[in-house]
């Protein structure tokens, strides 16, 4: 099975161009009047350097947009490229970086391009099995994800703490605040603090037996996904929000794309079958997740 | 750290080589691909049982010697067997997830 050759991480199998993510590069802006365009060359394969921001070493820069050049600080030029992800909406207020290590950037698209390579495995795998009932397999892949994020998280707790991290946010638009009581009014926390509340939360529900029913006979409630399965993923789904708008970089050094990729196109894929989430519970990834969508 | 391509947090690669982090990552890719494992070999397998249980019960109306009740009962019969193991599937003690 295909699919599973993804797991063994082994870059430059399949790839796609024009996949996955929104890099920060601030490469785009820069044109050298002289280079032609090259459908194989990724845009931030261009030499930038400090030179850029001298004229008189490079007189030919004059079609560089004035913004870029007043932004752009040579005392701060170094070889810098953030991953993490962030909307397109959003960059033109993001920093602009000078530069960036051209053979680790392919190598890391082309890695993040496999990992999202185009299986119909999954979206196969999400289908309601004949004759099953449908609150039962929702609730088993609630479960699923459930520990699926438990470890995705697990791993870079590390690096995810509340000094890094002082509030839960998704890039810098979307905070999501957490109600201790029912009825109080919610609050900001660290985002450690936000993800620990979350899954007990959600354990504390799949132990109540009048929600997630364990004994045979045992029904499920009535609006069960409605008033169970929805917000649960909905939450859920901030933490993937979380880890790739603030700790991709560390996920990508860590090699953990792949799985997380994965998982979350999983979850997308449910998600999308069954309607449970609408596109502004997607907030911060919507881009992200109507590419995965339309491919 | 010049060379570092990424914006990374100060003292990653310490902190990303220490053997707890190594522990953690490697136990959580063997988790996923436990799961996707399984997932996988779940919904495959459960598809050619129901292809079986269906061909057998259309090879039994043909022969119209049953009545037709009777093999809705065995059809929801077996859908009850498969609620009961994918019920199974979300209450079992995880053994890998603490490993």
């Amino acid at each position: 099975m295909s699919f599973l050759q993804s797991f063994h991480l082994s870059p430059g199998q399949t790839i796609r161009s024009t996949r996955g993510f929104k890099w920060n590069t601030g490469a785009t802006q820069t044109n050298g009047p002289s280079q032609p365009e090259t459908p194989s060359a990724h845009k931030s394969t261009r030499p930038l350097n400090g030179n850029v921001a001298s004229p008189s070493m490079n007189p030919g820069i004059t079609t560089t947009p004035v913004r870029q050049q007043t932004s752009f600080n040579p005392s701060s030029a170094q070889h810098v490229t953030d991953f993490n992800y962030t909307p397109s909406h959003q960059k033109p207020f993001i920093q602009q970086t000078a530069g960036t290590t051209v053979t680790t950037h392919q190598d890391i698209k082309e890695i993040v391009e496999m990992t999202l390579g185009s299986e119909s495995v999954l979206n196969q795998a999400v289908k309601l099995p004949k004759g099953e009932n449908e609150n039962e397999w929702l609730a088993v892949h609630v479960v699923d994800f459930y520990n699926q994020i438990n470890m995705l998280y697990g791993t870079i707790t590390e690096f995810c703490s509340p000094t890094t991290c002082p509030r839960m946010i998704a890039t810098n638009e979307y905070e999501y605040l957490w109600a201790f009581e029912r009825g109080a009014a919610p609050v900001s926390v660290t985002a450690p603090k936000y993800v620990e509340c979350l899954m007990r939360w959600c354990q504390d529900q799949f132990d109540d037996e009048t929600i997630f029913p364990q004994k045979k006979d045992g029904a499920f409630p009535d609006k069960f996904v409605d008033k169970y399965v929805i917000p649960i993923l909905r939450r859920l789904f901030r933490v993937y929000a979380h880890v790739y708008c603030h700790h991709f970089n560390e996920i990508l050094e860590l090699n953990l794309q792949t799985v997380l990729n994965t998982s979350f196109r999983h979850f997308c894929l449910f998600a999308e079958e069954f309607n449970l989430l609408r596109s502004s519970d997607y907030g911060p990834l919507l881009e992200l997740v109507i590419e995965l969508r339309d491919r | 750290l010049m060379n570092s391509p990424k914006k990374l947090p100060q003292g990653f690669h310490r902190t990303a080589s220490s053997a707890k982090t190594q522990r953690l990552v490697s136990v959580c890719k063997m988790y996923f691909l436990d799961y996707y494992c399984d997932m996988f070999d779940y919904v495959i397998s459960r598809r050619q049982r129901t292809k079986k249980v269906l061909e057998y019960l259309e090879e039994q109306k043909t022969l119209e010697k049953i009545p037709n009740s009777a093999l809705n009962d065995e059809w929801y019969g077996y859908l009850q067997k498969e609620n009961e193991v994918l019920r199974k599937r979300r209450l079992k003690p995880k053994h890998k997830d603490f490993e």
